[in-house]
């Protein structure tokens, strides 16, 4: 039988990952221009990604005055925010429980060492925002779960679903399809993605995934417990909390609160670690004597045990985390700029813009057409998973504004629907070479004829040619109108030219840069 | 997969003319006036103007003989309308969705089991779906929305003089009743995109390839697809920067729908509020080479009426 505490903990351990795949499911066009609850509302809630965003970009959005109420709940309850409201500390927890459930033994003590790896994390993370490199996505948890969910976890699950109910589909025997296709239509009309989803690494992203959730077979929340930035900085919060455990004299010493401990928190009273205890309960819950109790106090009585954090590696972490920002910085994107990177509406200039964005990888996974995909190189190392706009797997749509509403940290602006039309992201070229009615003289006009601007970026030259029968026929020669082409992109993705596009829309013309111009306006 | 008409059909085909024959004296006789006169001259076009859409609608359709001429009881009726692209009913792009609604009305009043509605649409199909006005009109009017689901695209012989085979969308093809719904408007190739053009959005593949031939494609197509009726939205047309537009200047205000059986005298009527001639369009013309229907309009039998305002 649990105790109390350990209940309202499984309780609000479900509730918030619940609402986490909710807001997750929610952040998606379903037919409003808006949307009201995307999943980056936790993001607003992280206090790690606020400081940094506040040190790296000297600018706080309003809606991240909400973590304040994350470092509030440090200060009173300690890690409580690691053990009942993290999403991805309650999938560890659950895989950790999953693996460990059976074990009755206290950990080995090779498992209890590293706690103190984010610490010098987090070090690194801050020294290096101070000096403007916004590093914190690629370890923020909230961050990493979202990008991980996005790029990897859905486009698996669709497939997966996909794959089992059209075998279903493919046998054409009425009865089973008359089972199966309802199903379907209700899993596709509210949890799948309106169409397949495609990102580049996503295999990659799944492999560092499923590689942090495999450590838990080691150690029980090792991620939490060993490499969490966000879990340092509130364990650091912590340290001044006003959480007290207390042990009464009933204890015999027996250590099988060890044994359910989460994190290292430690066995006997004066040795407990506040900044390390999720606040999970396990401990009381285990204790055969019922000689735990948690309570608030503020008497200073208590002494605030060390973390043996030590003055060199602390100064080592922050010098590294300052030597990281011209190391990532060392590409010539800083001198020319990538044509292929293609930022999405709203994106602030190239600087500015690594400054702010997470790698959440949220924009990309509102993106009607899939068409933003998360960077490798073509943003440098500082902007690794950062969103392009890949016009080949997919364009952007005229009329969406969402990449700029769900971004959590105004990395993408958030746009009306008046101002979007009116930004540049890139700009189309045609090559002549392998546009048919320029190379092979036959119609085609499939890029005119989606251009969506209200006055169309593409006209026609009106040229006379003659083909090998000798018939000579009048052909429209598309040509891009450099004062009206958006770079949206959707010529690119519909030329029938399949393999390599005759039309291709580069960077050149964006609205965010004052290097990469063309046209004087 | 060549579609021929299955027992079912060939069985309501058979029932339903040997009723009319033996029936029709019977209920002219009993119905007086109007009604019966416009339902015993056959006509081939009927048009409509009046600035309420739903009644000129209802009246095109009841001008080619009543609903019940295309649909029968317990039908499942596919009404394909243009909505390809994300644009807002005043912009012209996508067929009005009020023409639509009525349709639909029109098609469950007359006993249709279910009408479907549904387009292959350019533009991401949820904002198409939406800004048209479509699928929220059509769906309150009682018919099924749904998005055109990959897996129903099957390959299947067209037989026509460039696409053998093409991948099309089987639901059209296994509809009881058939209904063309385009908008007239402007197209960079095909000049004017209306009832043949419309059959795009029935077919699956790389459409863009289909443009290297498009008259002969649009033809082809054509041949292949048998509707009942065809109604062409010209409530509003868009006479410049088509087939998706944007700019309200380049729409024009006609306040007509048109209807017919003939797809090529639908279109051929279509031109001329563009002031062009059916022959002015290769895929008119060449469906009238072909023998497809008639682009001499001035020999049909066209009827016309105005609905006033009340």
């Amino acid at each position: 039988m649990e105790s109390a505490v350990v209940r309202y903990r499984i309780i609000s351990q479900a509730f918030f990952l619940t609402i986490f795949v909710l807001l997750f499911l929610l952040t998606n066009y379903r037919g409003l221009d808006e949307i009201r609850y995307p999943v980056r509302i936790f993001l607003e809630f992280d206090p790690l990604i606020a400081f940094t965003t506040l040190l790296a970009a000297h600018h706080l959005p309003t809606v991240m005055f909400f973590s304040l109420a994350v470092v509030g709940s440090a200060l009173v309850l300690g890690r409580v925010f690691c053990g009942w409201v993290c999403p991805l500390g309650t999938i560890h927890h659950f895989v950790s429980w999953l693996y460990h459930r059976k074990e009755k033994d206290i950990l080995p003590r090779s498992t209890l060492l590293g706690y103190r790896i984010k610490y010098y994390l987090l070090f690194f993370i801050l020294a290096s925002s101070v000096f403007t490199l916004q590093s914190v996505g690629f370890l923020d948890p909230i961050s990493l779960l979202i990008r991980s969910m996005t790029l990897f976890v859905e486009p698996l699950v669709n497939l997966m679903v996909h794959a089992i109910f059209g075998f279903f589909y493919d046998t054409e025997i009425r009865w089973i399809t008359a089972l199966t296709e309802p199903i379907y239509s209700l899993l596709k009309n509210n949890f799948l993605s309106f169409r397949q989803p495609y990102f580049h690494q996503a295999l990659f992203i799944g492999f560092l995934f499923v590689a942090i959730l495999l450590m838990n077979f080691y150690r029980m929340r090792f991620w939490c417990f060993s490499l969490c930035p966000l879990g340092a900085l509130l364990g650091l919060v912590s340290r001044v909390s006003l959480l007290r455990r207390w042990i009464s004299e009933a204890c015999t010493k027996c250590d099988i609160c060890f044994s359910g401990c989460q994190a290292f928190a430690r066995g006997n009273q004066d040795k407990w670690l506040r900044s390390e205890c999720l606040v999970c309960g396990n401990c009381q819950n285990r204790c055969p004597e019922e000689a735990i109790d948690f309570a608030l106090s503020p008497s200073a009585a208590l002494t605030k045990p060390g973390l043996n954090l030590t003055r060199r590696n602390l100064l080592v972490s922050a010098a590294s985390g300052i030597i990281a920002v011209p190391f990532l910085r060392m590409n010539s994107n800083y001198r020319n700029p990538n044509p292929k990177l293609i930022r999405p509406p709203g994106a602030l200039e190239e600087r500015e813009f690594l400054k702010r964005c997470l790698k959440c990888g949220e924009c990309m996974k509102v993106c009607l057409t899939n068409g933003l995909q998360p960077t490798l190189m073509e943003a440098g190392l500082e902007g690794i998973w950062s969103p392009i706009l890949i016009p080949r797997l997919g364009y952007c749509q005229f009329y969406c504004t969402l990449c700029g509403q769900v971004c959590p940290s105004g990395a993408i602006k958030k746009l009306t629907v008046s101002e979007k039309v009116q930004v540049r992201i890139g700009l189309a070229f045609i090559d002549k070479n392998r546009c048919l009615p320029y190379s092979q003289g036959i119609d085609c006009i499939v890029c005119e004829e989606h251009c969506p601007t209200p006055k169309k970026a593409i006209w026609f030259i009106e040229k006379r040619v003659q083909d090998r029968g000798r018939i000579v026929k009048t052909v429209k020669q598309p040509v891009v109108d450099l004062d009206l082409c958006t770079g949206c992109g959707i010529c690119e993705n519909k030329c029938p030219v399949v393999d390599k596009p005759a039309i291709v829309v580069t960077s050149i013309g964006e609205s965010r840069s004052e290097v990469n111009r063309l046209s004087l306006y | 997969m060549v579609q021929e008409p299955n027992r079912r059909t060939f069985l309501r085909t058979l029932g339903l003319s040997a009723a009319s024959i033996t029936l029709s004296p019977l209920v002219e006789s009993l119905l007086p006036g109007s009604t019966s006169l416009a339902q015993n001259v056959p006509i081939d076009l009927a048009v409509a103007e009046g600035s309420s859409i739903p009644k000129i609608t209802s009246a095109v359709v009841d001008l080619m003989g009543g609903i019940k001429k295309f649909v029968s009881r317990g039908d499942i009726v596919v009404i394909k309308p243009n909505m390809a692209w994300d644009r807002k009913p005043e912009q012209a792009a996508n067929t009005n969705p009020h023409v639509v609604a009525t349709l639909v009305s029109l098609c469950l009043d007359a006993g249709a089991k279910r009408v479907k509605v549904f387009d292959h649409s350019c533009d991401d199909p949820r904002r198409c779906y939406v800004q048209s006005g479509i699928a929220h009109a059509a769906r309150k009017a009682g018919a099924e929305i749904t998005f055109v689901d990959d897996r129903k695209f099957k390959e299947m012989n067209i037989g026509g003089e460039v696409l053998k085979t093409w991948k099309i969308y089987t639901e059209v093809v296994e509809a009881d009743a058939l209904i063309n719904v385009p908008i007239a408007k402007h197209h960079s190739l095909a000049k004017l995109s209306m009832a043949m053009k419309n059959w795009m959005g029935a077919v699956g593949g790389w459409r863009g390839r289909l443009h290297w031939r498009l008259n002969q494609c649009l033809a082809d197509l054509t041949s292949f697809f048998k509707p009942s009726l065809t109604l062409l939205d010209a409530v509003r047309i868009l006479v410049n920067h088509g087939p998706q537009g944007g700019r309200l200047e380049d729409v024009k205000g006609t306040d007509m729908v048109i209807a017919g059986v003939d797809q090529i005298a639908v279109d051929s009527f279509g031109a001329t509020l563009f002031g062009m001639k059916g022959s002015d369009l290769g895929c008119v013309k060449e469906g009238h080479a072909r023998g497809l229907g008639r682009m001499d309009i001035e020999n049909l039998k066209v009827k016309r009426v105005h609905v006033p305002t009340p």
